[in-house]
């Protein structure tokens, strides 16, 4: 379900970005995403291609995990969002999540 | 629980801000959740709360000490069994309503998260009921209890939040404030939170009226104070046991219920007396004095809410006054002028003033002081048999539930008396500061996304039935079926023998009147003197001879004669699109109308178009309608063979205009493309040839036919910009309008083919393919690369590459055609001088842009393009 993969931005190419792919719907805290950061194995990117489906405490984790990443000085960002979950981000609009789909931190945003 | 915050937490602000962010969440989460989750979840909450409906209302009555268990039993009831029953089969996620005349659906998007504020008077079926609403339409809900309520409307809450989760619900979807000190500091803090999306406001005026404030969107329901007019006509016997179950219900706390009863004098006793022997006391003035002290607030003016759901015994008590225990209602007669009597307010206990009337007038205008008299917008009620009573009562009292022969309390909360939507909240219009007159519900809670499809008009061809089209059919007159006919032409027409090969021709005993005062552009005063002669001969057939104008003034002459009494500037309005246009026309014309041209351009003989000139504004009326269209048309061309040259240049023109722009006009079709391109091809073959030998009827023959395809195209394609530009420059330089069409061709020919400054706004026009026609058009003509008639590329689909070498062949070709004719190209041609152009220029430019031959052109021409087109119009062409 991991793999490494260089980054393609060339500013951080020489930093090792690790896939990870939700296996589904995501209701609770993915424990190998936990273990993962904790190793501290580097920049993290969740694949959502298969989740379809998020639940409350699916979106608590995914913000509290954020904040542990970012006091790790961790980068995670969230690829392959579906339509569905995606809008689910964009009701609760909390910043971390936004800004792992890649939301620029400043100027306008919608 | 996760959702519920305790007193004891950090601060006031961090507990608001946990119970909104949780409700965001689940607001999110739930955007996921399909019809069969939230039914699934709807109906699980509806069983909880059923199971629990007497601990429930056992809990109210305990903490608020009013009103009677067995009816908040009841309403709690209403709140699940009732309001399920209801909303069980609505759709609230996805698509919820077609509308396939429309060719449009609404699709359901949940308002977010909901504040919502619950009584003290119905503290748990009102939670029951928004819970389950806000389910419903997958939202999440924070409940704001009364301070006197809170414990009993939390419990509800819980319960149903409870099964809820158990059917999947998203967790924190359902929360609520818990009792405190500081609930309502908590509430106006919520009020303003940016997480809260919308306020569901039920309760006191202040906290709807604080809601109101906040500037949310708000779904606030206003006070009430329910009149009810009983009109002699009712079976008293009914209306007293209706408002005694309605003014008990829950010990009068329902804010439906009756508050003053406006009593015809002819029922007023056996009213009473039926109240009494139902075991209502009716109190002497003295008892009424009492009972005002005790239930009015001599501060505010309002009710003590002390005395709130209170049984009657209670209340008669507290005012000094012995009543058996079982007292159901303590009624006051108010007397003299009931605006000024304290009474005459909303009392939500089992007290119900009222005002004997000796008409239906005097009972309207009472029952409007009491509506009008804080609780407009609310409920009213009348006890009647009377149905034009009844729909008076309705037409002048202001209030979105005005209940019929059945009790108000329990009417308005629906389903039981009525098929009213069932509610706890009711919406007061505006006359009550709602947004809503509705039994609000979960259509109240819900976004609506309509999703409409474009627009695809039925086109239709329509041309006059029966066209006689060779030489010679002129004959065809021998055969018209007529007794009474009236000929309309010109002067000349007489002069040319065309008038007297019409008479001959005509049956003999056919009586024949001829009105040949018809000139160029005919005003409305041609067409008064034409219809006074027809009011004496009532013909069955008007038959039109001569040019356009003839036509014209003869379709006008027909529809006016058929019928007097329709009114020219309510058929002549302009327009923007022909589907939704302002005039209305007859359906269907009596006299039948035969054309015979005499010109081969305007084409008049099969459209359903004239244009009149306005004698007072000097501005051309366009009339457009198919009751416009003669019954026959004859094209014979032996009729053109005397044609003046300059006349048959002119009209050819008008009809090759009339075939360029029908062919790229935005509501073209197959139909009249074919029919342009074949007149177009005519025109080009055999008006050299006319010109060159103009007694040849075979050319003749063929430019006849053009004017008539023409006009077939134009008839159901309409014209575009070149039309508008020649209307003005003609009207303004009295131009004929054929000479006026030719001078601007190649340039709208040009302008046309050019990716337009601005696209037209048109629904059947989804490409923009002005410039692929006109080099159709030229493939069609067998135009070489130098617009010289030559058969290259027939036939071949024009691709980019030589779309713009057709484009320009078609516009040499044209400039060939002209100048080959000696037509006009330019305006400094027509002899008018640059200084008078300039000066004419802005009233030019209006008339051209206010024409309403625009409005089917390929491009939008801007006030600056039409300016532009003038002038590149003005000097001497060179060939393009």
């Amino acid at each position: 379900m991991t793999e490494k993969k260089k980054s393609k931005d060339s500013s951080i190419a020489t930093k090792d970005v690790a896939q990870f792919r939700l296996p589904g719907p995501l209701v609770k805290s993915l424990d190998e995403v936990d273990k993962l950061l904790a190793a501290g194995s580097g920049d993290l990117n969740l694949d959502f291609s298969d989740c379809t489906f998020i639940s409350v405490e699916g979106l608590e984790w995914l913000e509290e995990m954020l904040l542990r990443a970012q006091s790790k000085g961790v980068s995670i960002s969230f690829s392959n969002v579906t339509p569905s979950v995606y809008k689910v981000f964009k009701v609760a609009h909390i910043d971390s999540v936004m800004g792992a789909c890649g939301l620029p931190i400043s100027g306008p945003v919608c | 629980m996760t959702t519920a915050v305790k007193d004891n937490d950090t601060s006031l602000m961090e507990r608001v801000n946990h119970l909104t962010r949780q409700a965001r969440l689940a607001a999110a989460v739930f955007t996921q959740y399909s019809q069969e989750d939230v039914d699934r979840i709807v109906k699980a909450m509806t069983a909880a709360a059923i199971e629990n409906v007497e601990k429930l209302a056992r809990a109210a009555c305990d903490e608020t000490r009013m009103g009677l268990f067995e009816d908040k039993m009841l309403k709690n009831f209403v709140a699940s069994e009732f309001h399920y029953h209801q909303i069980k089969d609505k759709k609230t996620v996805g698509i919820i309503r077609e509308f396939p005349e429309d060719n449009m659906v609404e699709i359901a998007e949940p308002v977010g998260v909901i504040l919502a504020l619950s009584p003290v008077t119905n503290p748990t079926s009102t939670v029951i009921f928004k819970a389950m609403a806000a389910a419903k339409t997958r939202n999440s809900i924070i409940f704001s209890p009364h301070l006197m309520a809170a414990d009993a409307s939390n419990m509800a809450a819980r319960v149903v939040y409870e099964a809820a989760i158990a059917a999947g619900a998203p967790k924190g979807f359902i929360g609520w404030v818990e009792k405190s000190s500081r609930l309502r500091r908590e509430t106006e803090l919520m009020m303003v939170h940016p997480e809260v999306d919308l306020i569901f406001a039920t309760g006191g005026t202040g906290m709807v009226k604080a809601a109101c404030s906040s500037g949310k969107p708000v779904l606030g329901v206003g006070s009430g104070n329910t009149p009810v007019y009983v009109h002699k006509s009712t079976n008293v016997r009914q209306a007293a046991m209706d408002i005694i179950i309605s003014k008990t219900f829950d010990n009068g706390t329902e804010c439906p219920s009756e508050q003053t009863l406006v009593v015809d004098r002819e029922i007023a006793e056996s009213l009473i007396e039926q109240f009494k022997e139902y075991g209502c006391h009716d109190c002497n003035e003295e008892e009424t004095a009492k009972i005002t002290e005790t239930i009015i607030d001599a501060r505010t003016g309002g009710m003590n809410y002390r005395m709130v759901g209170q049984p009657a015994n209670l209340i008669a008590e507290k005012a000094g006054i012995t009543v058996p225990p079982e007292t159901k209602i303590i009624l006051c007669e108010m007397k003299g002028d009931l605006r000024g009597n304290k009474l005459a307010v909303e009392k939500l206990m089992p007290v119900l003033s009222y005002v004997v009337v000796d008409s239906v007038e005097e009972g309207l205008n009472r029952a409007l002081d009491i509506n009008y008299g804080g609780g407009t917008g609310h409920t009213a009620g009348i006890f009647s048999e009377d149905e034009d009573v009844i729909e008076q009562f309705g037409t002048f009292i202001n209030a979105g539930r005005i209940i019929v022969n059945s009790p108000t309390s329990i009417g308005g909360l629906g389903g039981i008396y009525n098929n009213l939507n069932t509610t706890l909240s009711f919406g007061c219009g505006t006359g009550g500061g709602n947004i809503t007159t509705d039994n609000v519900g979960i259509k109240n809670l819900l976004n609506y996304k309509r999703v409409p499809r474009r627009k695809h008009f039925t086109l239709s061809f329509q041309t006059t039935k029966n066209i006689y089209i060779n030489p010679g059919s002129i004959d065809h007159l021998r055969n018209i079926k007529t007794k009474r006919a009236f000929v309309v032409t010109s002067r000349s027409a007489a002069r040319r023998g065309h008038l007297s090969m019409v008479l001959e021709r005509l049956p003999q005993d056919c009586r024949v009147d001829v009105f040949s005062e018809v000139c160029e552009e005919p005003e409305w005063h041609t067409i008064e003197a034409a219809l006074q002669v027809m009011k004496q001969s009532q013909p069955d057939t008007v038959i039109a001879l001569g040019g356009g104008s003839v036509l014209d003034a003869s379709k006008v002459m027909r529809l006016f004669h058929d019928y007097p009494d329709l009114k020219l500037q309510e058929i002549a309005f302009n327009f923007l699109d022909f589907r939704h246009r302002m005039a209305e026309f007859p359906k269907g014309v009596k006299t039948q109308l035969v054309a015979i041209p005499t010109t081969s351009g305007t084409g008049s003989e099969v459209t359903p178009f004239a244009v009149l000139k306005d004698s007072k504004s000097q501005r051309k009326l366009s009339l457009i309608d198919e009751t416009l269209l003669p019954t026959v048309a004859i094209i014979d061309a032996n009729l053109t063979k005397t044609l003046p040259r300059d006349i048959t240049a002119d009209t050819a023109f008008d009809a090759l205009t009339h075939a360029l722009e029908a062919l790229v006009s935005t509501v073209a079709s197959d139909y009249t493309d074919g029919l342009a391109f074949e007149a177009m091809r005519l025109i080009f073959e055999a008006l050299p040839e006319v010109l060159k030998n103009p007694t040849n009827v075979v050319w003749r023959h063929k430019l006849h036919n053009a004017s008539c395809l023409a006009g077939m195209a134009i008839g159901n394609a309409s014209v575009g910009v070149n039309h508008a530009l020649a209307h003005s420059l003609g009207g303004h330089y009295d131009v004929p309008h054929g000479r006026a069409n030719g001078v601007f061709l190649v340039s709208t020919l040009e302008y046309n083919a050019q990716i337009p400054h601005k696209f037209m706004v048109q629904s059947c026009y989804p490409l923009w393919v002005a410039d692929e026609k006109y080099a159709r058009a030229a493939q069609f003509l067998g135009l070489d690369e130098d617009g010289k008639l030559a058969a290259v590329g027939k036939g071949e689909k024009p691709h980019k590459g030589n779309i713009k070498q057709l484009n320009l062949a078609l516009r040499r070709a044209i400039y060939d055609l002209s100048a080959q004719c000696g037509q006009p190209m330019s305006i400094a041609e027509l002899g008018i001088s640059q200084e008078d152009f300039a000066a004419a220029m802005p009233d030019l430019v209006r008339g051209a842009f206010e024409d309403m031959a625009v409005k089917t052109n390929p491009a939008v021409p801007l006030f600056e393009d039409i300016k532009d087109l003038f002038i590149n119009a003005y000097p001497p062409r060179q060939r393009p």
